[in-house]
C-alpha cells in the first residue's frame, strides 16, 4: 500500500528528513519501535525508525543517514507528494521508559535519531536525560528539537579528515564517544544509559560503560528482512541464547549482547552493498 | 461402467526443460499439458463411479476428479466449452488448482490409489487438474465464470477480517466473499500469498499466478491491506470491535534452528530468509533488484522436505556445488516426489544419515565447515512410522560456505501472543468448527497444524469459510429477533 510524502528535507549532510502520511503507524507507534519501508518496485525492504509522529493527523516523520544504494536513491529520487510503497509496522518492542533518574542517552552518528523518542519519552517520564551526540561536525541534527525535548544536549563533534571513509568516520565516532562517556561518568553519577548507533561504536561505549557498572540498554541494528520474525537473518546472541532482534528487540541489556558477533553480521553483505551503490551511481552518471 | 474402455498404461508426460537450460534461471521447470494432451491423458482415467473413486477419498478437498476429467473428453471439439465445465467441478471444493496442481504431493493424496496403477501408470491429476487451471487463466475463462458468479452475491452487511493472506487465509476471504460478506485482509508482509509468495520458489510456481489469484479476490471485492501487523499495527481486540468475525491465517513462519555452536556465523541462512529473498525480493536479480544474498561455492542444505528441495535447487541456480544433508534415511524424505527428482537430474548431492553438531567459521566470523555426526537408524518406528535414529558416535566434516537450515517451522509468534487465544506447543487450538478460545475467533491452516500443506490450509479456509458463515448467520437472525 503507497504512503505519500508530506515533507523532505536535508537535515544536515547526509540526513534527510521525510514526513510520511502513515496513520496505521502513527496511531500506534511508541519509542523504540521501527517500520520497514519498500520505497522502490525493486528496492529492498529496510528498517526505519519513526522519529515523530502525530497520531491525529496520521503521520510520522523518518530520517535517513544517506550510506548506501537505498538511502542515496531515496534522497535523489523521492519527493513531496510522491509514494513510498510500503510502510509495514510498527515493529519491534517499546524501548524500557521507566523512572530511572538520571539517564545518558547516547547517539552515536545516525543513531541519534532514534535516541530522540526514547529520550523524550524518558524526560517525560520524569528521569533527568543528558543526551550526548557523537558525531561529525557538519551532522548535527536535531539540535533545537532535543534542546526542548530533555534537561540537556551535548555534542561530541569532530571535523571530517581530508582521505576519511565511512571506516575511518565510524573509528572516530567510537574513539571519541568512548572517550566522552568515560569523563561524564568519572565527573557525574548516571542511573541508566542507553545508545544506538553503529555497532562497533556501542561496544566501544559498552565497554567504559561497564567498567562504572551502569545499567546499559542497547538498541541493535542487525540486518532484516521481514522484521516480523519470520526470517531469522536479524538474529543476535543476548545472554547465551539466539533471539531475533525484530520481534524480542530492537533494544536488549548491553551487558548480555554478543556484540563481536553482531559486528561481524551487519558486516556480511558490505561487498555487495559497494557494487549495488557503484552501478547506481554509474547509472546516475549516465555511463 | 458398460462402455468397454482401452487401457492406455503409460502417462501421457508433460513436456520439461532440459537441466543445461534451467538451471541457469528461475523460470517454470515443467511446462505443463496443451490441451491435446491433457485429452490424451484424460482419457487414461477409467471414470470409477463417484462414491468409490479412491482418488476423491485421497484428496484431502475431494475435487470430483473424475467428473472434471471427464469434460476434457466429453468435449473435446471445444477445448473453451470443456475447460469451463472441468473448472466448475473443481471450484467447487478448490479456488487455488493452478497452485495446487503444482504443489499438491499427489503420490500421497488423489494419485496415490488411483485404480490405474494396478495396470500401468497411476492418472496424472495433478497436472491435469494445472491444465485446467492455467489453460482457464490463459483464455480469461476463469474470469468468465467469477463474473457471472459475482452478480448473484447477496451482501449479508457483516464483516470479517482474515489475519495473513497464505493459501488458508486467501481462501477464507475468497469464499465469505462469494457468501456476502464484506472481507479484509491484514498481512504483514508487503505483497499477498503467504508461502505461495516468499517460499516457493518462481522455477516452481510462477508468481504472477499467484498474483493472477489475488487480483480475482480484489475483483470479488475482498480488501487487501498489505504492511498490516495483528498484534502489532492493530490488536486482535481492535478488530474484534470493528468485524463481526475474524479468522487467522497467519501460518507457521518461525524458523527452527539448530542448537549448536556457530549457529550465527555468517554463512547460515534459515530456509525462510534464504528463499524469501530470493523469491520475494529477487535476490537472483541483485543488483537490479536491491536485495543481496550470498551464494557461496559450496552449500549444504540441512533438511530434506519441500523446503530443503527448493532451497537446493535455487543454490544451483546461482552456480554452487549443493548438497543435501539429512539425517535419516532416503526412505524418509519427505519433499515431493518430483522435487527430488528434478533435484538430482540438477545436480543436487544427498548425504543421508548425518546430524549436524557444529559450525565451523574462521576468524571473521564466516562459515568454513560443519562437523557431523553419523547416525544409524533402528528397527524401532516412532509414532509417524519413521525409523528411529541414533547418534554413533563417529563424525565427519565437511566443507560449506554457505548453510542453508530446512527443517521445519513452529506458528508466527506475533499472532500466538495475543490475550485469550488458547495455543499448545506453538499451535493455535480449534473445536471442532476450527473456532478458537475466542469466540467469533477462527483459526486454519500452518497456524493450527504447524508446518502442513498448501492444500490443507486452503482445505480449513474454505470449512472456517462455512462455519464462520453458520455462526454470522446466527448472529444476524438475533438481531433480528432482538430488533
Ligand atoms: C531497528 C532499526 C532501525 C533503524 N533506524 C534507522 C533510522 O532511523 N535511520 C537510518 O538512517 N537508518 C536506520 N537503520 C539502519 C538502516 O536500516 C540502514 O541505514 C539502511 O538499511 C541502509 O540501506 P542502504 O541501501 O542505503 O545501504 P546499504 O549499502 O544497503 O547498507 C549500508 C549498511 O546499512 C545496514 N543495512 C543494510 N541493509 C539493512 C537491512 N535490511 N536491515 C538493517 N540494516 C541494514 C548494514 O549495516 C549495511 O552495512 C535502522 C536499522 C534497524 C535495524
Ligand atoms: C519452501 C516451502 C515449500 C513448500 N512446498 C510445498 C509443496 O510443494 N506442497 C505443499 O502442499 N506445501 C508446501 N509447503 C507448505 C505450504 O506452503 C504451507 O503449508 C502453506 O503455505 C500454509 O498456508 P497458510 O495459509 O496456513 O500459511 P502461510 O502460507 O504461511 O501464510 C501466512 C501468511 O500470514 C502472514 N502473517 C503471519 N503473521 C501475521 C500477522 N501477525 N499479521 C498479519 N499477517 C501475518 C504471513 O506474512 C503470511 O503471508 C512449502 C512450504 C515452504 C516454506
Ligand atoms: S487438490 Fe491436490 S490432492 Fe486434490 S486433486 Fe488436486 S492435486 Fe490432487
Ligand atoms: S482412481 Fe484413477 S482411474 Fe479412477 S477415477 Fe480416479 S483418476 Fe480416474
Ligand atoms: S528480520 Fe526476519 S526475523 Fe527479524
Amino acid at each position: 500500500m503507497p504512503y505519500r510524502i508530506l515533507e523532505k528535507k536535508e537535515l544536515a549532510a547526509n540526513h534527510v528528513m521525510y514526513r510520511i502520511e502513515a496513520p496505521h503507524v502513527a496511531r500506534k507507534v511508541q519509542p523504540g519501535q521501527f517500520v520497514i519501508i519498500r520505497a522502490f518496485p525493486t528496492g529492498e525492504r529496510i528498517p526505519l525508525t519513526p522519529v515523530m509522529w502525530d497520531r491525529d493527523e496520521g503521520w510520522i516523520v523518518l530520517v535517513t543517514f544517506v550510506r548506501g544504494k537505498t538511502t542515496m536513491k531515496m534522497a535523489n529520487e523521492l519527493k513531496p507528494g510522491d509514494e513510498i510503497l510500503n510502510v509495514a509496522g510498527p515493529l519491534g518492542n517499546p524501548a524500557p521508559v521507566e523512572k530511572f533518574g538520571r539517564v545518558l542517552a547516547v547517539g552515536l552518528s545516525a543513531g541519534i535519531v532514534e535516541v530522540f523518542p526514547i529520550a523524550k519519552a524518558l524526560q517525560e517520564a520524569g528521569n533527568d536525560v543528558t543526551v550526548l551526540h557523537v558525531t561529525p561536525w557538519p551532522m548535527v541534527i536535531l539540535e533545537r528539537e532535543f534542546k526542548e525535548a530533555v534537561s540537556r544536549h551535548l555534542v561530541e563533534g569532530f571535523d571530517l579528515q581530508p582521505g576519511w571513509g565511512a571506516k575511518e568516520i565510524v573509528q572516530e565516532i567510537s574513539r571519541s564517544g568512548a572517550e566522552r562517556v568515560r569523563k561524564l561518568l568519572s565527573e557525574e553519577h548516571f542511573d541508566f544509559v542507553l545508545t544506538v548507533g553503529p555497532a562497533g561504536s556501542q561496544k566501544a561505549v559498552f565497554e567504559v560503560v561497564k567498567d562504572f557498572g551502569v545499567p546499559m540498554h542497547a538498541d541493535l541494528h542487525p540486518i532484516m528482512v521481514d522484521g516480523t520474525g519470520m526470517c531469522g537473518s536479524c538474529r543476535v546472541t543476548v545472554g547465551g541464547e539466539v533471539k531475533f532482534a525484530c520481534i524480542d528487540g530492537p533494544g536488549f541489556d548491553a551487558y548480555k549482547v554478543d556484540w563481536d558477533e553482531l559486528i561481524h553480521r551487519v558486516g556480511f553483505y558490505t561487498d555487495m552493498e559497494r557494487r549495488a551503490l557503484e552501478e547506481y551511481l554509474k547509472s546516475v552518471r549516465g555511463e | 461402467m458398460a462402455v468397454k474402455r482401452k487401457i492406455i498404461k503409460e502417462r501421457v508426460p508433460t513436456p520439461e526443460r532440459p537441466v543445461e537450460e534451467r538451471i541457469h534461471d528461475f523460470k517454470e521447470v515443467n511446462l505443463g499439458y496443451t490441451f491435446e494432451l491433457a485429452v490424451k491423458e484424460a482419457e487414461r482415467c477409467l471414470q470409477c463411479p463417484y462414491d468409490y473413486a479412491p482418488c476423491i477419498k485421497g484428496c484431502p478437498v475431494h475435487i470430483n476428479i473424475p467428473g472434471f476429467i471427464s469434460k476434457l473428453v466429453e468435449y473435446r471439439d471445444n477445448p473453451d466449452k470443456a475447460v469451463k465445465e472441468a473448472l466448475n467441478v473443481i471450484w467447487a471444493c478448490n479456488s487455488l488448482p493452478a497452485t495446487t496442481g503444482r504443489v499438491c504431493p499427489q503420490e500421497d493424496q488423489c494419485e496415490k490409489n488411483c485404480v490405474m496403477g494396478k495396470v500401468g501408470d497411476k492418472v496424472n491429476i495433478g497436472k491435469l487438474e494445472r491444465f485446467v487451471a492455467d489453460y482457464a487463466r490463459e483464455h480469461g475463462i476463469d474470469e468468465e465464470l467469477l463474473f457471472e458468479i459475482i452478480p448473484k452475491i447477496e451482501k449479508t452487511g457483516q464483516k470479517v477480517a482474515i489475519v495473513g493472506a497464505g493459501p488458508a487465509g486467501l481462501t477464507a476471504a475468497g469464499e465469505l466473499a462469494k457468501l456476502g460478506y464484506d472481507v479484509t485482509i491484514y498481512e504483514a508482509l508487503h505483497e499477498a500469498g503467504g508461502v505461495l509468495m516468499y517460499g516457493i520458489p518462481e522455477f516452481r510456481l510462477p508468481k504472477d499466478i499467484v498474483e493472477k489469484e489475488i487480483d480475482k479476490l480484489r475483483k470479488l471485492g475482498v480488501k487487501i491491506l498489505t504492511d498490516h501487523i495483528v498484534g502489532k499495527t492493530v490488536t486482535m481486540e481492535e478488530l474484534l470491535e470493528e468485524y463481526d468475525a475474524v479468522f487467522i491465517g497467519s501460518g507457521a513462519g518461525t524458523p527452527r534452528l539448530i542448537n549448536a555452536p556457530g549457529i550465527n556465523l555468517n554463512g547460515i541462512y534459515t530456509a525462510n530468509e534464504f528463499l524469501t529473498r530470493v523469491n520475494l525480493m529477487k535476490a537472483y536479480k541483485f543488483p537490479e533488484y536491491d536485495t543481496p544474498v550470498k551464494v557461496g561455492k559450496k552449500v549444504i542444505v540441512i533438511g530434506a522436505g519441500n523446503t530443503g528441495m527448493d532451497a537446493a535447487r535455487s543454490a544451483r541456480r546461482f552456480g554452487a556445488e549443493v548438497t543435501i544433508a539429512y539425517r535419516r534415511g532416503e526412505e524418509d524424505v519427505s519433499a515431493r516426489e518430483e522435487e527430488v527428482a528434478h533435484a538430482k537430474e540438477e545436480g543436487v548431492k544427498f548425504e543421508y544419515f548425518i546430524n549436524p553438531v557444529e559450525f565451523i567459521g574462521d576468524e571473521n566470523g564466516n562459515l568454513k565447515a560443519v562437523k557431523f555426526e553419523k547416525m544409524k537408524a533402528l528397527d524401532e518406528r516412532d509414532a509417524r512410522g519413521k525409523r528411529k535414529i541414533v547418534g554413533t558416535g563417529e563424525y565427519v566434516t565437511l566443507e560449506a560456505d554457505t548453510v542453508i537450515i530446512a527443517i521445519g517451522k513452529h506458528p508466527n509468534r506475533l499472532i500466538i501472543n495475543t490475550p485469550g487465544l488458547k495455543v499448545e506447543r506453538g499451535k493455535i487450538v480449534v473445536d471442532e468448527n476450527l473456532m478458537t478460545s475466542i469466540p467469533g475467533v477462527f483459526a486454519g491452516g500452518d497456524a493450527i497444524r504447524g508446518e502442513a500443506t498448501v492444500i490443507l490450509a486452503m482445505g480449513d479456509g474454505r470449512r472456517a469459510a462455512k462455519a464462520i458463515h453458520e455462526y454470522l448467520t446466527k448472529k444476524r437472525e438475533g438481531q433480528k429477533a432482538n430488533a
